[in-house]
């Protein structure tokens, strides 16, 4: 961890100590979130989309300011079939525009091209994370190869005379599928991909007062990946500068994680995009419009005139 | 795939289940093992968690969490009990952990007779009608392990026994679940499962009873219904919660039920429903409907009669391996230092 990174990290533990949750509702002034509006927006998240679940975490992590049965939300098993450096290859092919990060040209909202006609998942009303691949319209898919390759000098994979069976173990059974059922398959392409899936938990950031996205990322054989590897999956203009390698508040073990210091700052500008077009957000709808942005953030989800489409899709 | 399973002699084939272990186990079992068991290697109970396959491009698996273990004495079990109790993502299914002080134990278990062991007890719950009442024991499963806590590192092998069916079970026709029924019918399903998924009460229950009446209205009714269901004109589909994703083949969990059908009802044809969900909800696309044909095991009068059991985990190259993860990274104290220096 980077010094500042830890001097940072001690500042708002200290912070945190002394002030205490927020308790007063400031959503729609300063796109913060208090205790109880994550929890009610965390409710309406779990039964809309129904892949999220309440988990209570470790006992010794629980935080007394959350029911102990709703420390945060988690999805698992959610598959990321390209690295994200291969996705970011084909949206400058296909002259990708601004990010997100752009929003202090104020541009950034009027822009008002015809959104692509890429079929994204994302065009699905639901944002409920099933899936971190964003665009399969282009059939090139970057080999992993070089990941699993290297495999063999990693200390996880097990050596293999360490392994021999001595009573040679061995099954015939003609009911059991043999095939390659461990790949992930990409229904309309031919190629077969090796997958890697993510475990996705939103927790409650008590000092910036905003859930906080965490990516545990797994690989294609479910082995835990270490969270550097995670920054491959993550659009590489975030990468180490928004997202961030640290310990879990309710989990074992560092896990990557989207920094949560301008979140405030982004809810409250769609916030106001929202009101300004006369549409009323209801704080229970938060976190979809947070995990919208949390998705461009992570993948790089095209463009940003049809993402804002569909946040305000959602909202009616 | 119509022409192919259209043919009465093919062999229903089932994709085994795969294993996945939050590093969260690992740790409680390493503080498990240090402040409480010491070198005690007694079979330890634990719960893996499933739920039915949520995405067409990955299955999904049996995991182990820090939860999987038994609670720290005295600690948090009234919280814990109440928190799994019907969460829908995280079925619970029985397993025991059998973990190891050595390396040279943990090589010399015999992995035979583990695993005929767990079989034998899934077998005579179904003979005993347990596994009506609490359907999630049919998918029972075993862990070895061995814990090196010098090193961080743990070598481990699941097994999920299934009950061979001899002779096989033959295919008569397997399709998605949307090309099977009415619209009306169709319709009916999906909200009969979306609210079985829904209620905590059943949430978690991975098989059942499909009905379906003639006027199209579906209900689902758990295990202990069957006599119930029988009778009335009704169609009735074996229904399980399929953690897979393939669209030709159902799931592991499938063959101890197929199992069941055959000890308990003595059926020959079997209709069964690989339920599978989308973004949270039944999608009767992915979700496959098939049909069966088992015939009753040969020596199934004799009443020490066990089937034969199969189940150890392949790896991902497909071989019968132990696996082995290292944590040393994350939990070697003197790693921990450096890096954090």
């Amino acid at each position: 961890m980077v010094l500042s990174q830890k001097l940072h990290e001690a500042f708002k533990g200290a912070v945190e100590r002394v002030t205490g949750p927020r308790t007063v509702s400031a959503f729609k002034e300063k796109g913060v979130l208090s205790v109880s509006e994550f929890i009610l927006a965390g409710d309406n998240l779990v039964s809309k989309c129904p892949t999220w679940s309440w988990e209570s975490g470790e006992p010794s992590k629980r935080k007394s300011y959350l029911p102990p049965g709703k420390q945060y939300l988690i999805t698992r098993n959610v598959p990321c079939l390209r690295r994200a450096a291969s996705i970011e290859e084909e949206y400058e092919a296909a002259g990708g525009e601004v990010l997100l990060e752009d929003e202090d040209n104020d541009g950034w909202l009027a822009t008002h091209g015809n959104p692509k006609e890429t079929k994204s998942s994302d065009e699905e009303n639901l944002p409920s994370m099933e899936n971190l691949e964003i665009s399969k319209k282009n059939k090139t898919i970057q080999s992993i190869s070089s990941y699993f390759g290297a495999g063999e000098e990693e200390e996880d994979i097990p050596d293999m005379e360490e392994y021999e069976e001595p009573d040679n173990l061995i099954e015939t059974d003609a009911a059991t599928l043999q095939s390659n059922y461990l790949v992930a398959q990409e229904p309309d392409d031919d190629n077969i991909l090796r997958t890697r899936t993510y475990d996705v938990s939103i927790t409650y950031d008590q000092y910036f007062q905003t859930p906080r996205v965490w990516l545990t990322g797994y690989d294609e054989s479910r082995m835990l990946l270490q969270p550097e590897l995670v920054l491959e999956d993550v659009s590489q203009d975030h990468a180490r500068k928004t997202v961030t390698i640290e310990d879990h508040p309710h989990l074992s073990g560092k896990h990557a994680s989207v920094h949560p210091c301008r979140h405030s700052a982004v809810m409250k500008k769609i916030i106001d995009v929202l009101m300004s077009r006369g549409v009323e957000p209801e704080v229970d709808k938060y976190l979809f419009l947070f995990l919208k942005f949390q998705s461009l953030i992570e993948m790089k989800c095209g463009n940003v005139q049809q993402w804002l489409l569909m946040c305000l899709l959602s909202l009616l | 795939m119509a022409e192919e399973s259209s043919s009465p002699s093919v062999l229903l084939q089932f994709a085994p289940f795969q294993s996945a272990v939050d590093d969260g186990f690992w740790r409680r079992l390493s503080s498990l093992k240090l402040d409480t068991l010491g070198i005690d290697q007694s079979p330890i109970p634990i719960t893996g968690f499933y739920a039915p396959c949520s995405n067409p491009q990955v299955s999904n698996y049996l995991t182990l969490l820090a939860e999987s273990l038994p609670p720290e004495a005295g600690k948090e079990a009234s919280v814990r009990g109440t928190l799994s109790l019907g969460n829908r993502n995280r079925c619970p299914v029985p397993g025991i952990l059998y973990n190891t002080n050595t390396l040279e134990s943990y090589r010399a278990i015999d992995k035979r007779s583990l695993l005929k062991a767990e079989a034998k007890k899934i077998w005579e719950e179904i003979n005993s009608g347990k596994a009506e009442e609490d359907s999630a024991v049919l998918s029972r499963f075993l862990l070895i392990s061995f814990a090196d806590l010098k090193k961080w590192s743990f070598h481990y092998w699941f097994a999920f026994p299934a009950l061979v069916l001899d002779p096989p079970a033959t295919l008569v026709n397997l399709q998605p679940a949307t090309q099977c029924f009415t619209l009306a019918e169709a319709e009916s399903l999906s909200a009969a499962c979306n609210k079985w998924r829904s209620s905590s009460l059943t949430a978690d229950v991975p098989f059942f009873l499909v009905s379906i009446a003639s006027d199209s209205n579906v209900a689902i009714r758990p295990l202990r219904d069957w006599a119930v269901c029988q009778g009335d004109g009704q169609k009735l589909l074996f229904g399980f919660y399929d953690p897979c994703n393939l669209p030709n083949n159902p799931g592991w969990p499938l063959r101890n039920f197929l199992a069941l059908i055959c000890a308990r009802w003595n059926m020959e044809k079997v209709c069964f429903l690989c339920y599978r969900e989308k973004h949270g909800f039944a999608d009767l696309g992915l979700s496959l409907v098939g049909e069966a044909l088992i015939s009753v095991p040969q020596g199934r009068k004799d009443p020490q009669y066990v089937p034969n059991a199969v189940g150890w985990e392949l790896n991902i190259e497909k071989k019968m391996v132990s696996r082995r993860i290292s944590l040393a990274q994350s939990m070697d104290p003197t790693r921990l230092a450096i890096s954090a220096a």
